[in-house]
């Protein structure tokens, strides 16, 4: 078992990862935050319906205050995107973006949900035939090839730099990077070729992805485009761990009234676990989340 | 109930096990290191106890053989083939809910 064993481990600094970092913090578990404040979908937004703040508040005025009360109560922030997660005999291990790895007792997922398609001509139709929207599930595929990835983020990056290792050529799309400086550095001393300023507009072929052609009018001849908008999600991070989605959209995690998933230990809090995209919601779910990891972190600790 | 599960299938028995079966077959094509896969795998379990007796439910672990992979042009996974007299009647490709799997298995009920 690791020396620097967190209690609870919280992916996602929007309100309900928030909320869980106060409740297990007051429980005096030992608690770390991963994520980055202004990926919280709650960031940009207004509040006027978050009861007991009767003035309108702006999200990010919000998730300042959560975090300095957080903070107060014991929570460590790591202002970094979680890009792996795994689930080893009474911990689990997760790897930021900067590669370094932390282990805790208890996960609460509160990553949110986040857009996962461009929405551009071509993607839908070259779905498995050189559109792909997982790195780690197809990077195989391409062994000596040429490929794109776009996106702006963790994902897109760490992406782009594990296709090195079997495609040919490796491509990335982007308008502006909001990534860690180790990453940048990574990527900058990597033989990735980055398109900056620039975004997809048509993905193209016959039968198979042939090429992308971008908004600055440059044309890519690739065989295959891996679309990774945003930081890793629920799909990634959640479902290798064996999390169950909820069996109507497959998008979101099941949970209980504890906030528990099928696999004990892990719990899930907020958008994650699907509608309402409440601020009420989340911080509810993130509240019983919280006490409720913090209390089994301590019986594993006490066993 | 169907006798044996969600049956896995390699380069070696996909000709006698798949495409010269007496039956409809599903064939999830998967890897141990893809979480989507993780995620349908119940689904298709489930399905295969649904509709095991007329279909047969296999599963393709990429890892194990590049060959047949290859031949049905597969560049992402899960990607999940139905076949029907050697031939594939359709393909979907992604984690998708169970309803729309359902549907998907129906096509060759």
């Amino acid at each position: 078992m690791p020396a620097d064993l967190y209690d609870v481990a919280i992916i996602g600094r929007g309100p309900a990862g928030l909320q869980a970092a106060i409740h297990a913090a007051g429980k005096k578990a030992k608690v770390v935050v991963f994520g980055k404040l202004e990926k919280s979908s709650l960031y940009r937004a207004h509040v006027a319906n978050f009861c007991c703040f009767e003035k309108v508040m702006t999200g990010k005025e919000l998730l300042e205050g959560g975090t300095k009360q957080a903070e107060s109560f014991g929570a460590v922030f790591i202002e970094q995107d979680i890009i792996e997660t795994k689930s080893e005999t009474d911990c689990f291990t997760v790897v930021t973006e900067n590669g370094q790895t932390y282990s805790s007792r208890t996960l609460i997922l509160t990553m949110g949900i986040s857009r996962k398609k461009l929405r551009v001509k071509g993607e839908k139709e070259f779905v498995g035939r050189g559109v792909s929207y997982c790195v780690d599930c197809d990077a195989n595929f391409y062994k000596g090839m040429d490929v794109a990835v776009v996106g702006n983020e963790s994902a897109a990056v760490t992406g782009a730099i594990t296709l090195l290792r079997y495609a040919k050529q490796v491509h990335l799309v982007c308008r502006k990077l909001t990534i860690t400086d180790l990453l940048y550095d990574q990527l900058n001393n990597s033989d990735v070729k980055i398109s900056r300023k620039a975004w997809v507009k048509e993905i193209i072929g016959s039968n198979e992805v042939e090429e992308v052609l971008l908004t600055t009018g440059e044309t890519l001849k690739v065989n295959g485009i891996f679309i990774e908008l945003g930081a890793k999600g629920a799909m990634e991070l959640a479902a290798n761990l064996g999390v169950v989605f909820d069996a109507e959209t497959f998008s979101f995690i099941e949970t209980n009234k504890w906030q528990e998933t099928n696999i004990p230990g892990l719990y899930a809090a907020g958008d994650i676990t699907g509608q309402p995209w409440q601020i009420a919601k989340a911080v509810g779910e993130g509240c019983v989340a919280g006490m409720e990891a913090a209390v089994y972190a301590r019986k594993l600790a006490d066993s | 109930m169907a006798e044996q599960g969600v049956l896995d299938v390699t380069d070696s028995n996909f000709e006698s096990d798949i495409i010269k079966a007496d039956k409809p077959a599903l064939v999830d094509f998967w890897a141990p290191w893809c979480g989507p896969c993780k995620a349908i795998a119940p689904v298709i379990k489930e399905l295969e106890e649904t509709y095991g007796d007329s279909i047969i439910f296999a599963r393709f672990n990429v890892d194990t053989g590049p060959n047949t992979p290859a031949q049905y042009g597969i560049r992402a996974i899960p990607t999940v083939i139905l076949f029907q007299n050697g031939t594939v009647v359709d393909q979907l490709v992604g984690a998708v809910p169970k309803s729309h799997l359902e549907e998907f298995v129906k096509k060759v009920l």
